[in-house]
């Protein structure tokens, strides 16, 4: 059923599937000689003659305005050329800059090890790459023919204008000569395309495939050569001291890291694909999946921030307290697991919840101080303790608890710790995130957040319990109601009124969590859907022999559900993604806001808007597009949506 | 309700029951659905080894019946006492007749993204807590004993129906259940796998195990069955042994649906 | 029943569980607790922001509605609104200005869209395509800001100049188009159309019986337009007939006037314990079998307690909570009858629908748009293109996704039975796809509602705008956010009653 050319790797056993999963390419359409093509689509009646040409007008006329606004002698394409630091780290002290490098090196790295050890992109026909070149040449003579000519330049190298202050353009002729290297670039890009198209188009090669690996591996490796070919021109701070120079090839500070980044991730690629198919390969991907999870918390909370770790209070509270809860906290859940305890565990396990619960009470009543970190501290506990019968068995899987227990506890320990210790980075903001990383951390801190509130929530609203229900979908609705500006409008005001005394959270988190609380109304709602599609019967079998709610909702519901929800979760993901923009409305200095604002009010590109934003929508198109591209794979593969 | 007391008085004459234990025994059981009434005052014994099939037209509370009996209904009325405890709304007690009583649906139910063998293993290691090599033996064991032992590690979705029920019965078998429902157990089959789901349940019966079958097979209510209870409108109407049930059954109403079915 | 059959019962105890075993106790202690557990939560945040407050002075309540802010707003029925409240009505009516006419153009461009997408013609669907590619995957502030930026960037207003001159002026100070709006006798008017339809609908009717009885084309709703055209063209000069109906209205408002606030509260309680009463009855009512009453679950307990506790809180609401509520009610009833029955008399004699070209006036140095036109000004002009264009994005793949979900046997069915094409469209493949569409569209038109609040963003006085405005200068966070929610879910159910309505008008029409 599946052509083995396209798709990912099935990591769905073939026998599961929810609907018929179809694992469907894009037919081959049969190729007409290209009058009869022309006759078929464009012209089959006087109607649609009319409709061709009027529409091949209004492309032509837009790709000819585009051309001309980009690549008109007004635009100052320098103020993102050198303000592409600023766009993507804002003011990231440059001293430090190393860190931001060693964090995209672990994602790089991270990627390049899924790459090898999941994907399974096996290729790209020739002929479709034959198809992309042709329209890539053609595309680029369309361009060279349409724009306009450039102007005349002056002496100062500024356009020259007429008595009516017009710019002075160039005879068509002498422009279409001084674009040769276009011509030049768009015939071989047709050529090359024409001949490989002769060569693979017909019916016993087409299905001959370049293998898509080398080829992203080869485009990026393009993309590297050319900063240390092109003239990009040099823009670098030198002993923090910015230095412009146009007419170099990018500076080694850009070039070279860049060129690192390249090979680690051919490098670990390789890796990747060394560990699949051996023994270790199971628990490889664990660690990778791990590595992920982990990864936002510690490339944002210590290697970027480097906190300034004060010793002595990490010997005299942070340690001991986070061992008492790892020993502690394990030995209580290891006797609450006993076999034989069977309510008695229960009862315990909701006294330390209302212990936990109470601890916030006292806080508010001033009785007695405790850290914050503590009372987190005995909730999860708590949570755990209430938990935990239902996911162990004999002596070994108790102790695999325990186990699993003190890791998750060492690790959210140490994080918290991180997270409140004082940032060493001198930044002249108070954040030092800035710009598209401040984007992508709120973005990634949301999803993470709001995941499994929003399961709770479709939990909640699919439960049979009906004051949960109530209560989930009156906050879902009430979420939805609204519009996200306002939501961020009041926590970035307000949620610091709402703490407890003694917290605080600085704008960026406050936001976050504002956002994650919005968001999660959105996700439960796309986890809802793929929650009905887990038929009755399902709970039904699960009652029968004998598992408990949460194991139920643990080991059937969940897994079943959260699949069928896969394609809209990634659509969540986009929109999560977009909306991170409306940062720039409350005053965040994210990447819109950089474009917006803070480039048009420097002075050497004083009201310079345009170029920014129309950069900012790129960037954010070529992320939205890709992700949604792959959810319609998803959801070819997973069969969802089809009729 | 004269029906009623033949069950149970059928139950002790018919098979030497007094000898054995009652295994399950309702008094007055009755269940509404919004304004229907689903059960009516269902009183009935079932003893230890005794296989009781039971036959009715559809809509006339067979389902519910023993879905009552592991509780995957709430009966609102009368008494259900399975091995010896009552079912109440005490959870312990609801966990214990769950994990003793094993049942078999239409549609199988095996959950799909799971192995054979996570299916059988699943409740053994999470609700029985047994180590995971004791319960994949185990399950092996089983779907030995099931006759599809090469299909351990295939998911649901790539068996046969046959095969998928014959899972089903494993799943049920590997809490080691004191009593085995089955609900409709062949009526989603094709006509050439019921024979080996049948086989199954026959081995099952010989073995010892108490069951109670709701089916329209009636060549295996014949072969196999102690007793056979005839329901409708949620009530008991007649209840005796095959032959008496299928050659000379004493209500009006049993006699129609036998001349319609058979 | 015979009672003791059995042995083994009456050797089984059946005694009740400790109440941590029972199965309905920890259900319900589960939820209460919970429910419990959040209202604590509630109040605690609640007191201590309460505390933090009134640390800082900021006091608590809505006086700010009756207070002049002194606010300047850019546009809208009210510039210079006299209190907060005027304010916040002002950035309502632009909300629902910006809303009600991008959910039409998004709707249009959507759908032309979305059918070109599916269109044969190559170029065609190409294009749209791009479009919607290119439109979903921006961030829509992004797009606004760029719009902005666009606009920005145009030339200077010029007196004599813009894209055709007296009628589209375009320029950096935005976009000047012809205005149309309800004139002197408008609602006069209204009146001869609603007579007009009733009688339309009456000739229609005796249309189509003849049309059934003689099985002739008898063109039932071409007659029932020519009614209602014929009295709306009567109308047009006789309106003034009409007159008077103001002094009814103004009969009615008084009348309203005068109800006492006791009896508008009494009269709620009443309806809200009737409406629970008499759900409650029919609740129990389902569950009565010829045998008698069913035995009711305790979840049907809980449903008939909810019911009453809702009807319980309404009570207290209106006489507690917000006794005001009652007057309120009283007043704006009056005040809505006032205006209705201004509308009316008086020497209206004008023509119902009137219209202007733009002008262009210059005040000081800079020309600007006057009032004549219907003026987008930038800020106005970025959102309601950037709403409009990115709507019509997901709009058009909606409508494509509801056409392509008609099943193509249906067509075929039609063109069996011997439909022509544009009785198959109308008949036959629009109402289902309509069926497929209407939910998602509705959901499309809220998302438009609630993208409108990014004018802030670009400085139009929308209801988040006012709203921001008024908190920087009281500080009154939380009582601002408490009117921005209820707007929107009033909106957002609205929206939905609207796209209810026409979901079971269609399922209607498909029987």
């Amino acid at each position: 059923m599946a052509d083995p050319h396209f798709g990912l790797e099935r990591h769905d056993p073939e026998g599961f599937s929810l609907t018929a999963a179809v694992d469907s390419a894009p037919p081959d359409e049969p190729s007409l000689p290209v009058g009869e093509w022309l006759r078929k689509n464009l012209f089959s009646s006087p109607f649609n003659t009319v409709l061709t040409l009027v529409f091949t007008v209004v492309a032509l006329a837009g790709l000819r305005g585009l051309l001309n606004f980009a690549f008109s002698e007004e635009r100052n394409w320098d103020a993102v050329r050198v303000n592409l630091r600023l766009l993507f780290t804002q003011a990231y002290p440059e001293d430090q800059y190393i860190r931001v490098w060693v964090s995209v090196g672990i994602v790089v790295a991270l990627s390049g090890l899924s790459l090898g050890l999941w994907a399974r992109l096996s290729g790209v026909p020739v002929a479709r790459v034959a198809m992309w070149s042709m329209t890539a040449g053609g595309l680029i003579a369309l361009g060279v023919v349409l724009r306009e000519p450039s102007a005349v330049s002056g002496p100062d190298g500024d356009p020259m204008r007429d008595a009516a202050g017009e710019v002075i353009r160039q005879s068509f002729g002498a422009a279409m000569g001084d674009r040769i290297w276009w011509w030049l670039a768009a015939a071989v890009l047709f050529g090359v395309g024409a001949g490989l198209w002769r060569g693979f188009e017909d019916e016993r090669r087409r299905h001959t495939y370049v293998p898509t690996i080398p080829l992203v591996f080869g485009s990026l490796g393009v993309v590297v050569a050319t900063l240390w070919l092109y003239r990009w021109g040099h823009y670098a701070f030198t002993g923090n001291e910015f230095v412009y120079e146009p007419d170099r090839t990018a500076a080694l500070s850009t070039k070279l890291p860049w060129t690192v980044m390249w090979l680690l991730l051919m490098a670990s690629w390789a890796a990747g694909r060394q560990g699949r198919g051996t023994p270790a390969e199971g628990r490889l991907k664990v660690l990778v999946n791990l590595a992920w999870l982990l990864s936002p918390f510690i490339l944002f909370w210590v290697v970027l921030r480097d906190p300034a770790i004060d010793w002595a209070h990490v010997w005299s509270t942070d340690l001991p307290m986070a061992a008492g809860f790892v020993i502690g906290g394990g030995a209580v859940l290891y006797g609450l697991t006993r076999p034989g305890i069977g309510e008695v565990g229960r009862v315990i396990a909701v006294g330390l919840l209302a212990f936990a619960g109470f601890n916030w009470v006292a806080a508010f009543a001033g009785w007695y101080p405790m850290l914050q970190k503590a009372r987190f501290g005995f909730l999860l506990l708590a949570l755990a303790a209430l938990l935990a019968p239902n996911f162990t068995g004999e002596r070994a899987q108790r102790l695999r608890l325990v186990w699993g227990w003190a890791g998750a506890m060492t690790v959210v320990q140490y994080l918290v710790t991180m997270a409140n210790t004082e940032s060493t980075l001198n930044t002249p903001t108070s954040e030092f995130l800035g710009g598209f990383s401040v984007t992508l951390f709120v973005a990634v801190f949301t999803l993470i957040f709001s995941f499994p509130l929003g399961v709770l929530l479709a939990l909640g609203r699919t439960s049979k319990l009906p004051i949960f229900r109530v209560l989930s979908t009156a906050y879902i609705e009430a979420m939805r109601g609204i519009p996200l500006i306002t939501v961020l409008f009041f926590f970035a005001n307000m949620l610091n009124l709402f703490l407890p005394q003694n917290m605080e959270l600085g704008s960026v988190a406050a936001v976050t969590v504002g956002f994650s609380l919005f968001a999660a109304a959105y996700l439960a709602e796309n986890v809802r859907g793929g929650l009905q599609a887990v038929g009755r019967s399902q709970y039904e079998a699960s009652d029968a022999v004998g598992l408990t709610t949460v194991q139920r909702t643990m080991f059937i519901v969940l897994p079943q559900g959260l699949r069928v929800s896969i394609p809209p979760l990634v659509g969540q993901v986009i929109s999560t993604f977009k909306e991170t923009s409306l940062l720039a409305v409350i005053g965040i200095f994210d990447f819109l806001f950089l474009a917006n604002r803070a480039i048009p009010s420097q002075s050497e590109f004083l009201g310079v808007k345009r170029e920014g934003l129309l950069f900012v929508s790129i960037v954010y198109w070529i992320f939205a597009f890709s992700m949604s591209k792959y959810s319609q794979r998803l959801e070819r593969r997973l069969g969802v949506g089809e009729r | 309700m004269t029906a009623a007391d033949t069950a149970g008085g059928a139950a002790g004459a018919d098979t030497g029951a007094h000898a054995r234990a009652d295994m399950i025994v309702c008094e007055g059981v009755s269940k509404w659905f919004g304004d229907f009434q689903a059960l009516d005052g269902i009183t009935a014994t079932i003893a230890e080894r005794e296989v009781v099939v039971v036959l009715g037209p559809s809509g006339s509370g067979k389902s519910t019946w023993i879905r009552c009996i592991n509780h995957l209904e709430h009966h609102q009325e009368g008494r259900i006492v399975v091995d010896g405890v009552e079912l109440t709304n005490d959870l312990r007690n609801i966990e214990q007749i769950r994990s003793e009583v094993g049942m078999v649906f239409q549609q199988f139910n095996l959950f799909p993204h799971l192995t054979v063998l996570g299916n059988i293993t699943l409740a053994p290691i999470w609700v029985r807590k047994k180590p995971r090599r004791e319960a994949e033996a185990a399950a092996r064991a089983l779907l030995e004993r099931v006759g599809i032992p090469e299909q351990a590690e295939k998911y649901p979705g790539q068996l046969s129906g046959g095969q998928q029920q014959r899972v089903a019965i494993a799943r049920a078998l590997a809490m080691d259940p004191r009593v085995m429902l089955f609900d409709e157990p062949t009526s989603a089959l094709d006509p050439e796998m019921i024979k080996e789901v049948l086989d199954v349940m026959k081995g099952l019966a010989r073995s010892g195990m108490t069951m109670m079958v709701v089916t329209h097979e009636m060549g295996f209510a014949r072969e196999v069955a102690d007793r056979v209870v005839f329901m409708e409108e949620g009530q008991i109407v007649e209840t005796g042994t095959p032959e008496h049930f299928f050659t000379s059954p004493a209500e009006d109403r049993t006699k129609q649906f036998l001349s319609q079915i058979l | 029943m015979s009672d003791s059959s059995s042995p083994t019962l009456a050797a089984t105890q059946s005694q009740r569980p400790p109440f941590y075993r029972d199965a309905v106790v920890v259900k319900w202690l589960t939820q209460v607790a919970t429910l419990l557990l959040v209202l604590a939560a509630l109040f605690f945040l609640t007191t201590r922001a309460g505390q933090e407050l009134a640390a800082k002075n900021i006091s608590t309540g809505y006086e700010f509605l009756g207070v002049n802010p002194g606010l300047d707003l850019s546009e809208g029925i009210d510039t210079d609104p006299a209190t907060g409240g005027r304010a916040l009505w002002v950035g309502m009516v632009n909300t629902i200005r910006l809303a009600i006419a991008g959910i039409m153009a998004a709707t249009a461009l959507g759908v032309i869209v979305g059918v070109g997408r599916l269109s044969g013609n190559w170029i065609v669907s190409k294009l749209s395509s791009l479009y919607i590619e290119l439109v979903r995957n921006v961030p829509l502030l992004v797009q606004i800001f760029l719009i902005f930026a666009v606009i920005a960037a145009l030339p200077r207003a010029v007196e004599d100049q813009g894209p055709i001159h007296g009628w589209i002026h375009l320029s950096n100070k935005g976009l000047s188009v012809p205005r149309v709006f309800p004139g002197d006798g408008f609602y006069q008017w209204l009146v001869f159309l609603g007579i007009g339809a009733v009688v339309g609908r009456y000739v229609a009717r005796r249309r189509r019986r003849s049309q059934e009885l003689t099985g002739r084309d008898a063109y039932p709703v071409l007659w029932l337009l020519a009614v209602v055209a014929a009295f709306g063209m009567a109308g047009w000069w006789l309106h003034p007939v009409f007159g008077w109906l103001g002094p009814v209205f103004a009969v009615v408002a008084d009348a309203v006037g005068a109800v006492p606030p006791g009896a508008v509260q009494a009269a709620i309680s009443l309806g809200a314990l009737a409406a629970a009463g008499w759900w409650i009855k029919r609740f129990v009512d389902s569950h009565r079998t010829p045998a008698g009453l069913a035995k009711l679950t305790d979840d049907d307990y809980f449903r008939m307690i909810f019911a009453g506790v809702g009807a319980g809180l309404v009570i207290v609401t209106v006489f507690v909570v917000w006794p005001g509520l009652a007057s309120w009610v009283v007043n704006s009833g009056r005040d809505l009858f006032e205006v209705v029955s201004d509308k009316f008399g008086n020497g209206r004699s004008g023509p119902p629908i009137d219209g202007h070209r733009p002008d262009i006036q210059k005040l000081g140095n800079f020309p600007n748009y006057g009032p004549a036109g219907l003026n987008f000004t930038q800020g106005m002009a970025a959102v309601y293109f950037g709403v409009v264009l990115y709507t019509a994005a997901f709009i058009a793949e909606i409508v494509r996704g509801g056409i392509l979900a008609v099943p193509r046997g249906q067509t075929e069915a039609a063109q069996a039975v011997g439909l022509r094409r544009v009785t198959m469209l109308r008949r036959v493949i629009l109402p289902q796809a309509f069926r497929i569409i209407m939910p998602p569209l509705g959901n499309q038109y809220l998302n438009l509602t609630k993208n409108t609040s990014l004018a802030i963003a670009v400085g139009y006085s929308d209801l988040v705008q006012v709203g921001q405005t008024l908190f920087s200068q009281t500080g009154k966070s939380i009582e601002i956010f408490s009117i921005w929610m209820l707007f929107y879910l009033a909106c957002s159910l609205s929206i939905s009653a609207i796209v209810n309505f026409f979901n079971v008008r269609l399922r209607l029409v498909e029987r």
